[in-house]
């Protein structure tokens, strides 16, 4: 960073050495960024890379052998699947609870003017503004005043409340660039307020939805903080791992970890590609 | 005691019921009455039904069953579910006493099922469980192994007559070091908290008996029977310990990870992990037991509220046996409760019918103390204790 | 739909309904309680009852000063280094990765596709005391012979920089992709010099990214506690800890519900703080 820096200031005044001076800092903030990639993508290379050990027990820490074992036996790990198994479920109702408040809400705010405007976006500004373990911790002493019993549903309240609001960030983001000439033109047409919605409005919005509900799927599949506070005696992935990290953390973790990042990145790739396709055919 | 609670409960509900008012419908119709704390089930009132379920839920602290070679089953349970159809799920979920019950409370205090059927905890904890109306009775008819148990932990104050518990593993609490990294062998509490060349390379546990038990007996304390002047010297000295960077961290099983790792090069160690975990990885790591006191602790199988007690009888009565006692203590190293076991294991290894860890001396006896029940409940030392420990 | 075409001003509010009375009943209500909680007094074993504990946050202040204090210091600078990482990279991306751009902002977000824990324990695989790069910086002595990366306050920092530091890239990418390149290069015929230009015009353009960027950072740092429970020792331990522990392993509801409101709180006025700060810097320096 401070290569960058003192490079930049070097740039100055310009003179006869200007352009090596233009050559260094172009070559200086490259070398800084390829440094700046290497660091976020270590650590992923390196649970990756431990996804293939062949630990002599089960604690995986060095280095000792390549094997597909664990790939092949993924949940060959008691407990493993079934916490898998249980963030799947909890992440795709939460998604799809969310996505639909939260679609909602931003086509209310985008498209309506109306009274209390401005504390519905503070209210949905908020929860992003609260450290996880605030919202964890408030939340858990709601149930707990309710004994209301911990599980389940309460992972699911948890999970939805989180998500709205990066859901109505996203769609609105996508709303606030559309053109409301069609929606009128389709109304005019079809004269019915839902089929409007359905046939015109939502296609339009989907790849925003979309990604919305990635986003979400993907934030509650990760959820530690919250889940943790108000799991009970349920155990998603990530609580998994806490267990795990506290015992003797299996190969197979590291499995599960690098397939979830897999999944990940192609479905992006696949939503970044889908989106170029669609505004190539638009232009 | 009944009438005690119910008069709590109704000043509680009195003081809290002019906030709830105001709350939305939605909430006041799951009815609330603040926090609420021992109301489990009334102890005693067990009915047995003598049908075994399809399944058992058994909360277990890790490594602490035997498991096969390919580390892909566990025989024992195997041989349990064959005998007699149930199916075991056995769960690796307690890392500490303390943490354990805090992930539970909530639910046993209102009387709701955990969906566990068997629970592995410390003397202190299993008493508080036990005193709360957390857990059922066993059925003793459906144990009739029990007779096997080892006479010296037949009645413990907390539990007289058994009644609620049997005893899964006993253990000790010493000093583990690796020889090779310290040059030499780590005896005295004092190294270990002082010694320069041990500076951020010391782990203690997060459990207080371990941790402060030990601590006592080498400050002149007496951890039988707890004093606060004791604690309070113990205390000191860890605190300096932690402020002067010598304690790395205060763990509960993940000292192991970080010792094979040679990120630690002594700690406290509970003596089967030392024998069945670390060297077999790692043969330079000795443990010791300490001169001025060791810790010895018994870890016990409760029935949950909810939990199906007669399979859970049966499952303890299976353990009982000294043939299978045998098969899971070759593996998990800590000593025995079950009487005659010492005979079955000769079978299946000489060296572990006659290591001193599973099987120990009365020397080895006579230097270690079982921690006062009273004072690993009491808040105040608690609340010190997880102060220091950076909590 | 008669009655939706007769009361139109209707439908915005049910387009809202069941997401804001999801947020009203599950975060205002809880905080509601959090507050509720945090006066209570009693022990778990005979149940918390509400009796204006005020003790409790005189504690919080008092016992709970260090952990506080090192939650804002950590957070802040682990913010100010995620800073100065990203935002030469998204300026890379954003005026010299061409059309391969996205791809770029895709490995930057690349760590928050696995598991957050996952990757800290990677952390831990990295750093430890025996392993490769903790030797390596001790034969070039950059880490003393008996010295260690792993359980120190460096690590925990380190982790917590490298966790957050998509949520400071990402912003900053978005604020100076946007910027237009003529408003660049017209600076730059005026003041003749790029660092000039800079200054004056990319990096003021770019403030709306630095504002949420570093917000995103240091509002989620200062309430970790994962990579000081992983990564660190007892001396590093933050409020997340000591409120997690308070929840999770000790059951003193009351006390930790009193941090957890201190935190929000001392959050919120930061937050407002900043602004005002940001916001004037901003009118001055257009």
């Amino acid at each position: 960073m401070t290569a960058a820096a003192s490079t930049i200031r070097a740039r100055a005044r310009p003179g006869p050495g200007s352009r090596v001076w233009a050559g260094v800092r172009r070559y200086a903030l490259t070398v800084f960024a390829g440094l700046a990639f290497a660091y976020l993508l270590v650590p992923i290379g390196v649970v990756v890379l431990f996804s293939f050990n062949d630990p002599a027990g089960r604690r995986n820490l060095t280095w000792q052998g390549f094997t597909l074992d664990n790939w092949m036996n993924p949940f060959a790990y008691p407990g493993l699947r079934e916490a898998v198994e249980l963030s799947l479920k909890i992440a795709a109702l939460s998604t799809i609870f969310a996505t639909v408040f939260g679609t909602l809400i931003a086509l209310a705010l985008v498209r309506y003017r109306f009274r209390g405007r401005s504390a519905t976006s503070l209210l949905i500004f908020l929860p992003m503004a609260t450290p996880e373990i605030v919202m964890g911790s408030s939340l858990l002493t709601l149930f707990l005043n309710y004994s209301f019993p911990l599980g389940f549903t309460t992972i699911l309240i948890a999970h939805i409340l989180f998500n709205i609001s990066y859901v109505v960030i996203t769609v609105r983001a996508r709303l606030i660039g559309f053109d409301r000439h069609l929606e009128e033109a389709a109304m005019d047409l079809f004269a019915n307020p839902w089929t409007t919605f359905f046939r015109v409005t939502l296609p339009l919005i989907a790849p925003g939805v979309i990604a919305a509900g990635l986003l979400g799927f993907a934030l509650s599949v990760d959820d530690f903080v919250i889940t943790y506070l108000v799991s009970g005696s349920e155990t998603t992935f990530p609580l998994f791992v806490w267990g795990a990290a506290r015992v003797a953390v299996p190969p197979q973790i590291n499995v599960i970890g690098s397939a979830i990042f897999l999944v990940a990145l192609a479905l992006m790739l696949a939503n970044v590609l889908w989106q170029r396709r669609r505004s190539l055919k638009g232009a | 005691m009944t009438h005690s609670i119910t008069r709590r409960e109704l000043l509680r509900r009195a003081a809290v019921g002019g906030a709830a008012v105001s709350l939305p419908s939605i909430l006041a119709a799951c009815g609330g009455e603040g926090i609420e704390g021992q109301t489990g089930a009334q102890p005693g009132t067990t009915s047995v039904t003598k049908e075994l379920a399809d399944e058992l839920v058994f909360a277990n602290w890790p490594f602490y069953i035997d498991v096969s070679d390919d580390e892909k089953t566990r025989p024992s349970l195997d041989q349990f579910t064959a005998e007699t159809g149930v199916k075991v799920r056995y769960l690796e979920e307690v890392n500490d006493n303390e943490e354990w019950f805090g992930k539970y409370q909530a639910q046993l205090a209102q009387g709701d099922d955990i969906g566990r059927d068997i629970v592995v905890l410390t003397d202190w904890m299993a008493a508080r469980m036990i005193r709360l109306g957390y857990v059922q009775k066993k059925d003793k008819s459906a144990i009739p192994n029990e007779e096997n148990l080892v006479a010296n932990l037949t009645s413990p104050g907390w539990d007289p007559q058994r009644e609620f518990s049997l005893p899964w593993q006993s253990g000790i609490t010493g000093i583990a070091y690796n020889e090779k990294r310290t040059g030499g062998p780590v005896t005295t509490i004092e190294q270990l908290l002082t010694d320069p060349k041990l500076k951020g390379r010391v782990t203690m546990l997060t459990e207080m008996p371990d941790t402060m038990g030990i601590t006592m007996a080498a400050t002149g304390g007496d951890p039988e029977k707890v004093t606060a002047d004791a604690f309070d010297t113990a205390i000191d000295m860890i605190q300096q310990a932690v402020d002067s960077g010598q304690i790395r961290r205060f763990t509960g099983n993940d000292y192991v990870e970080d010792m094979l790792q040679e990120n630690v090069w002594a700690g406290l160690a509970w003596s089967g992990d030392v024998v069945a975990s670390i060297q077999p990885e790692n043969p330079d790591i000795k443990f010791t037991v300490v001169d001025t006191g060791s810790h010895i602790w018994t870890d016990n199988m409760l029935i949950p509220l909810g939990g199906d007690v007669f399979t859970a009888s049966t499952y303890m009565n299976y353990v009982y046996d000294p043939a299978v006692q045998a098969q899971i203590e070759a593996w998990v190293n800590y000593i025995c409760p079950v009487e005659g076991t010492q005979e079955e294991i000769a079978k299946i290894d000489e060296s572990l019918a006659e290591n001193e860890l599973i099987f120990p001396t009365d020397e080895m006896r006579s230097k270690t103390f079982i921690f006062d029940a009273e004072a690993a409940d009491d808040p105040d030392y608690k609340e010190q204790f997880q102060a220091v420990i950076g909590a | 739909m008669d009655f939706l075409h007769r009361h139109r001003w209707l439908t915005p509010y049910l387009l809202l309904g069941p997401g804001l009375a999801w947020l009203a009943v599950f975060f205002v209500v809880p905080l509601f309680y959090l507050g509720y909680t945090s006066l209570q007094a009693g022990d778990i074993l005979t149940g918390y009852t509400f009796k204006w504990a005020w003790e409790n946050y005189s504690d919080a202040f008092t016992l709970y000063r260090p952990h506080f204090l090192r939650s804002l210091q950590y957070a802040g600078v682990a913010t100010a280094i995620a800073f100065l990482i990203s935002y030469p990279l998204s300026y890379w991306i954003a005026f010299r990765a061409g059309r391969w751009k996205n791809l770029f902002l895709l490995l930057v977000i690349a760590p928050f596709f696995v598991t957050y824990l996952i990757r800290t324990i990677a952390w831990k695989t990295i750093l430890a005391d025996q392993g490769p790069v903790v030797d390596f910086l001790r034969t070039v002595q950059l880490v003393s012979d008996d010295g260690r990366l792993l359980a120190t306050t460096t690590a925990v920092v380190a982790g917590i920089t490298y966790n957050y530091l998509p949520f400071m890239a990402l912003p900053l990418y978005v604020s100076l992709e946007q910027i237009d390149h003529r408003l660049i290069e017209a600076a730059q015929d005026l003041y003749a010099s790029r660092v000039q230009a800079f200054f004056r015009v990319t990096f003021p353009l770019s403030l709306p990214g630095v504002f949420a960027g570093t917000l995103l950072t240091f509002i989620p740092a200062a309430g970790d506690f994962i990579n000081a429970e992983l990564l660190g020792t007892p001396r590093q331990q933050m409020i997340g800890n000591v409120i997690q522990s308070k929840f999770k392993e000790i059951a003193d509801y009351p006390q930790a519900a009193a941090l957890s409101f201190v935190l929000m709180a001392t959050i919120l006025v930061a937050i407002v703080v900043y602004t005002r700060v940001i916001g004037t810097e901003r009118a001055t320096a257009g």
